[in-house]
Parts: C-alpha cells; structure tokens; sequence
C-alpha cells in the first residue's frame, strides 16, 4: 500500500513553491527599482524566498516524492509555511525552515545509510549546509553570512545528483578522488569565509568544482542526442560556465565578499541564476511530471527562455564589472523575464488538449 | 542478451509458447513484454529502462504480468514515473481480459554492469 502524498497535495506544495519564486523575484526587481509599490520587506528577504523557500522547497519535495513516506513531506511543509510567516514572526519562520532543513538531513541521512555511496553523503552534507545557514541567519540575525552556507547547498546538492549519473559512465578512481577534493575545499572555503569574510577559497572550490562538471558529467555525451536529452545538456554545460565564472569572481575581484562590493552581484547571479537556473531550466521538464504526474511533452521552444536567461545575465555581470547601474539593473529585468518566460513555456505546454492525459496507476504498486 | 538478468532473489516463471501476437489477444510473449518497456526511455540519458538494466524480472502467472524494476538510486524521484510509463506499456501490449503489474525496489541495489552492451557502447565504456 502506497504511503506516498496524493498528488493533489502534492500540487499544492509545487504552487506554494512556484509562488514563493514569484515573491522573490518580486523582491528582486524592488531591489534593482523596477518596482516600487510593494512590500519592503520583499526586497529584504528576496535571497531567503529564492534559496530557501523555492529551492530549498522543491529541493525537498523532490526527495519526499523518490522516498514515498509522508514524513519527508514535513521538509518541504515546514519551509513553506515558515516562509510564509517571515514577514510576521522572523525568528518563528527561520525555526519553521531549520526544521523544513532537518527534515531533508535526515531523509538524506537515511537515503546514506541504505546505499553509502559518496554522492549520498554529498546530498547529505548539502542539507546540512542549509541547516547551517539557516541556524547563522537565527543566530546572527543577518542573511549575508548565511548565504555561502546555502549557495553550498544548492552547489552540493546539483554535484551530487550529477555525481551519482556519471556511474553511467566507464569507472575512474580519479574521477572521485579529485569529486572528494573538491568537496573538502568547498567545505574549508566555507570555513574559512565565517570568521574572516574571505571568499577566494570558497570560490575556488566552485571553479574547480565547474570544471570537474565540465570534464566528467553525462552531459558531454548527452550533448550528442537529440531533443530532450540535447537540451538537458546544454543547460548543464552553459550552466557550469557560470559556475566557473561566479567562481572565478570571487577568488580575483573582491577581497571581502559583501553586498555592495563589486563582484558580489556579479559573482552571486552568476551562480544563483547562470549556474542553479540553468539546471532548474534543464530538468523541470522531467521533475514537474515526476512531482506532479501531469504529462509534459519537451519541444525546442523551451530554448527561448534559456537564450534570454544567458543573454540577460550577461548584460547583468557586464553591468557589474563597467559599474554601469544601467545595464546591470535590465540585466536583472531581464532574468526576471527570463524565468516568467520559462513558466510560461511550461504552461503551455501543460494546457495543449493532447498533452493533458495524466498517467494511469492501474496494478501499480511499490515493492520497495 | 537475456530478457531479464538472472538474479538470486527474484526468478522468472517461463512464460507459455504460443501463437503469434495479432490485435492484443494472443498471450503475450517475453519479446513482446520487453519490446514494450523498452518504449521507456530515461528522459536525460536517453536509453530506455530495459537496456539500463533497470529491469530484474518480467514474470507471468494466469493472466497477469509482473514487471520488477528498478531505479539507479532510491534519491530519485523520477521512480514513480518510469514506474507508471512501465505500467502503460505493458497494459499496452496484452489483451484486455490480461492484468500488468509493475513493482519498484531497491533490493538489489543497481550497478553499472546491469547495463546492455549497447547502453554501455553509447556511454563510453
């Protein structure tokens, strides 16, 4: 008998989530001043909307859904709803979403226990890293220095999933060895930032992590497909050069990594937008069906979107580099677009009649 | 390259010889089974279910099937929906009156030796 969340349910955790990307985007653009009629407290709170409340949401949801217990679907509730209450109760909502962040420890946790490969272990320090920043937000009552705590989450998380697919690939000792080394730097970097503010070593860790990704992910030979599996890859491996470069920034540019340095947008975007949207963009086309069970059929179009995410970040990044307000401010309009023009692409493909079938689950049932 | 992998825990029941498939009323044969599941297609990599070698068993008793299968990691969630695409694809092939059954597991845990030569060839090995 199945003890996963009906799917209904299910819809409404993706909504919530879907919703919360729009409040942090409507924080965003508050940010850059192409909004000025909405609650401050958007801007404020727009980093926390989009690591946590979004991703770290569907971060969550997406485990609950592999694992099919109930419980794993607390994660990904008490992020929502502590997000939700951060405008009222700051302090309250920050312990709802450490509890939505110990709820995804220990289901990774359980997950590393069951099979104790390195790419477990590495989910399983990501969640941590989540947790951690989240706890330094409460502690310290400032998002900034919990914020390479959650790029680590994010960061670790995409390395580990992308980890597990190279088993596809023939065995290499070196291939882990350098992953485990990569990971030990991301991990001291993150260390070393706390106390001194520091980001060159963190930063390394993300270059060396990019091109790590560059040189031994799937994606290289997915590239050579066609359709889907195609776009897949190009997402990945357009993604990884930002990952590179967010990295690459903050090793060269800013001694300090704070906001108001130079490099911070710059570097900050690179990886939140270049690097995690593009995975975002590349896999939702698989995950929405998989959370949801809403039949989505992949077409070329959904190359549109990821042309003006890339196009607009390069704008944002030039922007920031010449220390011109303009190009960096519709740089930052034009990711937002990029993201309402990826949901739109989504919805449509949802709403054509042929593709609106759910699958049938008739004799289906877990043996796991 | 065999229906399925020969496996200490699960085993396949021999399905019955028999009459030519026509128009989903003949029994349907292991052929006709793992042709269909290999309709299923890991949407990122590209190689249907049958030749990751996602599949343990297909096995038939009275007039139901039974596919066992399952995932590279349990931390994925697209389980369930390979799962139900199984699903489809049997029930696709065999006649009405048949049932078709798909079960996810994790015991035994996947490796990459459970691939197809094929599937292997395509990714470098």
């Amino acid at each position: 008998m199945s003890t996963d969340l009906p799917r209904p349910a299910r819809l409404v955790l993706m909504m919530a989530a879907v919703a919360t990307l729009l409040a942090g985007i409507v924080g965003g653009l508050l940010r850059l001043g192409w909004i000025i009629r909405a609650p401050a407290d958007l801007a404020a709170l727009h980093g926390p909307l989009m690591i946590c409340g979004a991703f770290g949401t569907l971060i969550g949801l997406e485990r609950a859904v592999a694992m099919r217990s109930r419980w794993v679907y607390a994660g990904p509730m008490l992020t929502l709803t502590g997000t939700a209450i951060l405008f009222w109760l700051p302090q309250a909502g920050i312990g709802l979403m450490a509890g939505g962040a110990a709820v995804l420890l220990a289901a990774c946790f359980i997950l590393w226990q069951r099979h104790t490969h390195l790419f477990n272990l590495v989910l399983t320090i990501a969640a941590a890293c989540w947790l951690t920043g989240l706890l330094v937000w409460c502690v310290g009552n400032e998002i900034t220095p919990a914020v390479p705590w959650w790029l680590a989450f994010l960061t670790l998380t995409i390395a580990g999933e992308r980890l597990e697919l190279t088993r596809l690939l023939p065995p290499s000792a070196e291939r882990l060895l350098y992953f485990r080394l990569i990971v030990l730097v991301l991990l001291g970097g993150l260390v070393f930032y706390g106390p001194t503010g520091w980001p060159q070593l963190f930063g390394m860790g993300l270059v060396l992590l990019a091109f790590w990704l560059m040189s031994e992910d799937v994606a290289r030979r997915t590239l050579m497909l066609s359709g889907q599996s195609r776009y897949i890859a190009v997402c990945l491996l357009s993604g990884y050069v930002w990952l590179a470069l967010g990295g690459a920034v903050m090793v060269f540019v800013d001694r300090n990594w704070l906001p108001g340095a130079p490099g911070y947008d710059a570097s900050l975007h690179a990886l939140m937008v270049g690097f995690v949207m593009s995975m975002v963009f590349g896999h939702a086309p698989i995950i929405l069906p998989a959370l949801t069970r809403l039949k989505l059929s992949y077409h070329d179009g959904f190359y549109l979107p990821l042309c003006l995410l890339h196009l607009s970040l390069v704008l944002r990044v030039a922007g920031d580099a010449l220390a011109d307000d303009l190009s960096r401010r519709l740089g930052g309009a034009g990711n937002a677009l990029a993201l309402l023009a990826f949901a739109a692409t989504i919805l449509h493909t949802l709403w054509r009649p042929h593709q609106q079938a759910s699958l049938h689950t008739k004799g289906a049932s877990n043996g796991a | 390259m065999p229906l399925w992998q020969a496996d200490t825990k699960l085993k396949a029941i021999p399905f019955d010889t028999g009459a030519t498939m026509t128009a989903n009323t003949a029994i349907p044969t292991s052929e006709t089974i793992e042709h269909a599941l290999r309709s299923v297609v890991d949407p990122e990599v590209g190689i249907n279910i049958v030749d990751l070698g996602l599949v343990y068993a297909i096995e038939q008793e009275h007039r139901q099937i039974t596919v066992t299968m399952t995932m590279t990691t349990p931390a994925c969630p697209l389980g369930s929906m390979l799962q139900d695409e199984a699903l489809a694809a049997v029930e696709s092939v065999l006649p009405a009156d048949w049932q078709a059954m798909v079960n996810l597991v994790f015991e035994p845990e996947w490796t990459p030796l459970r691939m197809s030569e094929a599937a292997r060839t395509q990714l470098g090995w």
